[in-house]
């Protein structure tokens, strides 16, 4: 009888190790699964892309810690800088492409818009780190979060249930780019739908150092709500001059505006009373409302001790999170070829980011579905990364109707 | 010039026969020796600089008219060949000299300002082309796609050629074939053009504008026609970077793109056809060359979270820095010469014999 | 219709930090005839030491400012003793790309020692603000109003008052000449530099001060006062300043009229307006408005 089993055992040996053993891919070599990373480590942008990659490398650690990818394969990270520039992401991408399974990471979205006709021709699949809708239904990307959208949509919308009167003046200071135009498109979205007006969209641009011209532009026009895109260092500067100017509307900033940095500046009073933000997820270190915050806590003490809180921290861990998601699915269905990732990406389950952010309805591309639901922050020096909840993780009717 | 006259210039411009045939064989071999590789890419786009860096060289190095302008150019002919290639479905034959013809007309436009200018007037003006040039791409959404940029799909094929699938090679060995073509096509016209009568009218404005005039060369028209051809070859260059990326936002047309573009030139030799495209090879593969090195460099850091003294970006930028500097001040002549000098010191007995 | 007065004084501050830089620009230019593009990278770094003398080392406002100016000074006056002194000869367009490389050089400086991350100058000035007829304008941009024009007058005392200002005007126009008086033309250049310097590091603490953050973008800034030095004669200091302000003001009207009045000439033409008051002036001025006729015209 033991012979028996024993024989029976050596007999199904083949068929065992046939099924674990997953065929040699570029960027798998049979033990280490190797994910690129294309990000700014240099440039302005540097100070988004550093914390970003950060992310990926905590939470790739921390998998490699617990045996690797489906318990068993290591995961190896390639990373290179793309400066922000269109043309070296292009370029940093052909030079990763053959050494890797899939992208972990490409930070930015003209940057993504440049390599996807070469995605298209490689199969290749990418988890980009920007919020942009285009992504939502392409099959070479893999996106995580609420899009810009619905993040201005939900902030905007209880911006109307809360402090605004019946008849509201709502106004736009945005980016001269897609970065600027998609949250205002969610601003659009919810005043059609409540049949309001917009009364002055205004543009700013990335060299901009003094906005007087603008913010005298939305003061005439009464503007009691100014949705505005930018970056940290011209926020300052933005609500400077109206503080200046005595203008004092509710304004909602997109996520990318805001960094811990502007807590030591002067105008954190002038944060503290007028301005929300746009973003998605908890408070950092709030673990009763999220369990993921508590993982994260300790994967931050296990491998990365000096990582500040940041936001952009939590982008980079939340997208490794989905990327190790689908490379599970591929590494289940015994293909990490590039077809058998992109297959994985369209046949992936939801994910579940404890908390962090919303779940992300994956699986057929056409019908993926990015979590609805985001978050209204205002400011608060106390709180780390400056950062306090007024409206957690809820999803507005207009956040629930809006399609891609 | 008589023919032996001529003969012995193209001598001293070319060390030694051997160098065509050289260069013939680099051509074939290169795109199956690299492969399918990153560097097979890195040299495509070194061979679009190079186009860009030749047409550059005819104004700055041949005309001394200093020019940062050559972004606008560039971008001016990716958008133009997005127009007439994709959403005018027009063949490659008509596309490409398209966009070169754009770019002639458009440096024929320009040129009228700049030939009021000189020195630091002139690279002011072109300066501000720059900014001018940005504001109208981000702006003329109907052709440039505004801000959020476009993407630009084109055929590359004559008749039954097709330069993106030469037998059953890969796309980016064609267009390495295609692209270093062009740069062969370039070459040739520009040298031809600098040993012509007009050619050497322009180096006689470069080196003394006033002599010039006096022995009767229309000065302005030289100089205009300059600006038209160099722009033309730059128009021509960013189509094909266009059709090669198949996708282009206004923002990649900023002023570093014009300084990388002198430096190109600095580095290979000013003045000489040859030094274009070597400045434009050593500029494009020297990022990434210092990025391979730096993993050996015990204090260089490919991130700035993995502390070491310092970035290979910093480290690239400063070495860029030094590299123009270098070249300004201690090797005018760029590598050309010094390449030609060596060439000309080893084939020099043989010549003799 | 929008006050014009605040957007007046709004063009003020702006341009009185665009002042600050070309008079940088004008230092260099008008001693040694090189157009220096790495004024930017000596701003940043200005900035950038002025934030570390305080929040680092812990000093005063006021104690920190000169302490930067005078480092900053030194790195520009060394960058002429080991470059530009070599390169007097050479054409114009071989020192104006030997100044691009030093700012290229430059900017990564500060990036390598500080990193990206955006700081805070802790300055005194903050949000603090006055009334000016009846429009509220920042302490901040007071201060750098009072600095351009201080160093204006400054700078008329050093070209007219003293032997090395004499010494500098003298070696402007005629070098050899000047050599013959036994004027070291060594030492006038590294004074003109260093003097650069330290109004480059002024623009910068300015600049990154008030309620803005010291960031690795402020080098560009200098690019953008670049059409106000054309404007105001590239080697008049008073000009330096005027043609600062009025691109400043430019500007800033610009941003707020142009949107609703000529929506057609596109977004943010603002930000492409000084370069089209640069054209202008290059084809029908290009001696500015206070300059000696003598520029690069033909």
């Amino acid at each position: 009888m033991k012979k028996y089993l024993l024989m029976s055992l050596v007999a199904m040996a083949p068929a065992i190790a046939a099924a674990a053993e997953l065929e040699e891919v570029p960027g798998f070599d049979g033990e280490t699964i190797t994910l690129g990373i294309i990000s700014p480590l240099s440039g302005p942008v540097a100070v988004l892309g550093l914390p970003v990659t950060a992310g990926h490398e905590v939470w790739f650690e921390r998998i490699n810690e617990q045996g690797g990818i489906a318990g068993k394969y290591k995961v190896k990270l390639l990373t290179e800088d793309n400066a922000n520039q269109e043309a070296l992401t292009v370029q940093q991408y052909n030079k990763l492409k053959n050494q890797v399974v899939s992208f972990s990471q490409v930070f930015g979205t003209h940057t993504t818009k440049a390599i996807l006709p070469q995605l298209r021709t490689d199969k290749m699949v990418v988890a980009p780190a920007s919020f942009d809708s285009y992504w939502v239904h392409d099959p070479n990307l893999l996106p995580v979060g609420a899009t810009y959208q619905i993040m201005a949509v939900n902030a905007f919308a209880h911006w109307l249930d809360t402090e605004a009167d019946d008849d509201p003046v709502i106004c736009g200071l945005v980016r001269d780019d897609p970065y600027g135009e998609a949250g205002m498109d969610g601003i659009k979205f919810v005043a059609e739908k409540r049949g309001l007006e917009i009364a002055a969209e205004v543009t700013l641009s990335q060299s901009d150092q003094d906005f007087t011209g603008q913010i005298e532009q939305l003061k005439s026009a009464g503007c009691e709500m100014v949705f505005v895109t930018t970056v940290p260092p011209q926020l300052a500067r933005i609500v400077g001059n109206s503080a200046r100017a005595g203008f004092e509307p509710r304004w909602i900033a997109q996520w990318p505006s805001w960094h811990g940095a502007l807590l030591d500046s002067p105008v954190v009073d002038y944060l503290e009373k007028n301005v929300w933000l746009a973003g998605e997820g908890t408070e950092w270190g709030n673990q009763a409302n999220s369990p993921g915050m508590a993982e994260l806590e300790a994967d931050i003490a296990a491998h990365k001790p000096d990582q500040a809180p940041n936001v952009w921290f939590v982008l980079g861990y939340n997208q490794a999170r989905a990327v190790t998601a689908m490379i599970e699915k591929a590494v289940a269905h015994g293909d990490l070829s590039r077809e058998g990732v992109m297959n994985a990406l369209a046949t992936m389950d939801n994910v579940d980011f404890g908390g962090l952010i919303g779940d992300y309805h994956y699986g057929a591309i056409e019908k993926r579905n990015p979590p609805r639901k985001s978050t209204v922050f205002g400011v608060d020096r106390e709180k780390p990364f400056g950062l306090k909840s007024l409206k957690e993780n809820f999803a507005s009717p207009e956040a629930a109707e809006y399609s891609y | 010039m008589s023919s032996a006259e001529t003969a012995a210039v193209t001598a001293r411009r070319m060390p030694s026969l051997s160098m065509p045939v050289l260069l013939a064989v680099c051509y074939v071999a290169l795109p199956f020796v690299l492969g399918n590789s990153f560097w097979l890419q890195v040299s495509v786009y070194a061979g679009i600089a190079a186009i860009g860096a030749i047409g550059l060289n005819l104004l700055t190095g041949n005309t001394g008219q200093v020019s940062l302008g050559h972004p606008f150019f560039l971008g001016a002919g990716a958008y133009a060949a997005g127009v007439f290639g994709q959403d005018w479905g027009l063949p490659f034959w008509i596309w490409l000299p398209g966009a070169g013809l754009v770019g002639f007309g458009l440096g024929a436009l320009v040129g009228p300002f700049a030939l009021r200018l000189r020195g630091n007037y002139l690279v002011m003006v072109t300066f501000a082309l720059v900014f001018i040039g940005l504001h109208i791409f981000s702006n003329w959404s109907a052709v440039t796609g505004g801000a959020a940029g476009r993407g630009i799909s084109v055929p590359v094929a004559i008749g039954p050629i097709d330069f993106a699938d030469l037998f059953g090679a890969t796309r980016d060995q064609c267009y390495f074939w295609l692209v270093w073509g062009i740069v062969g096509i370039s070459a040739w016209l520009v040298f031809n053009i600098i040993n012509s009568r007009p050619g050497r009218a322009l180096m006689a404005i470069r080196d003394r504008e006033l002599t010039a005039e006096f022995v009767g060369i229309d000065v302005s028209h030289m100089k205009i026609a300059a600006f038209a051809i160099s722009s033309a070859v730059a128009a021509v260059a960013g189509a094909l970077y266009g059709a090669y990326v198949q996708y282009v936002s206004p923002v990649e047309w900023n002023l570093l793109l014009g300084i990388q573009y002198i430096a190109m030139i600095i580095v290979g030799g000013i003045g000489s056809v040859a030094g274009g495209v070597i400045g434009a090879v050593v500029i494009t593969f020297l990022p990434h060359l210092m990025r391979e090195v730096a993993g050996s460099l015990p204090f260089v850091a490919v991130n700035q979270s993995d502390g070491g003294l310092i970035t290979v970006f910093a480290l690239n930028q400063i070495l860029f820095g030094v590299l123009i500097v270098f070249f300004l001040v201690v090797a005018p002549g760029g590598l050309a010469r010094a390449v030609s000098a060596a060439a000309g010191r080893l084939s020099a007995p043989r010549r003799h014999k | 219709m929008i006050d014009f007065t605040k957007l007046i004084f709004a063009g003020l501050s702006l341009g009185s930090v665009y002042a600050l830089i070309a008079l940088g620009f004008v230092m260099v230019y008008k001693a040694t005839g090189i157009l220096n593009f790495a004024q930017g990278g000596l701003l940043m770094l200005g900035a950038y030491l002025a934030q570390y003398f305080i929040n680092g080392l812990g000093t005063t406002f006021w104690i920190a400012l000169p302490m930067a100016m005078l480092a900053t000074g030194l790195v520009a006056a060394g960058l002429q003793r080991t470059i530009f002194d070599k390169l007097l000869t050479h054409p114009a367009f071989t020192v104006i790309m030997a100044t691009w490389a030093v700012l290229i050089v430059l900017e990564q400086v500060p990036i390598t020692l500080f990193g990206y991350d955006f700081l805070n100058m802790n300055d005194p000035f903050g949000l603090a603000m006055v009334s000016i007829a009846s429009v509220q304008v920042f302490t901040i941009d007071l201060w750098t109003l009072a600095f351009a024009a201080g160093s204006v007058a400054v700078l008329a005392v050093f070209f007219f008052r003293t032997r090395m200002g004499l010494a500098m005007r003298a070696t402007a126009s005629d070098p050899e000449a000047a050599i013959a008086q036994g004027i070291e033309p060594r030492l006038v250049h590294a004074t003109a530099w260093f003097v650069a310097g330290m109004l480059a590091c002024l623009a910068g603490v300015m600049l990154g001060g008030g309620s803005r953050l010291v960031s690795p973008e402020l080098s560009h800034v200098a690019l953008r006062a670049i059409p106000a030095v054309i404007l105001g004669g590239l080697s008049s200091p008073l000009g330096a300043v005027v043609g600062g302000i009025l691109i400043g003001i430019a500007e800033v009207l610009t941003a707020a009229w142009a949107p609703t009045l000529a929506p057609w000439l596109g977004k943010n033409l603002h930000l492409v307006m000084p370069y089209f008051l640069l054209v202008g002036f290059l084809m029908f001025r290009p001696q500015g408005l206070f300059g000696q006729r003598q520029s690069g015209r033909v």
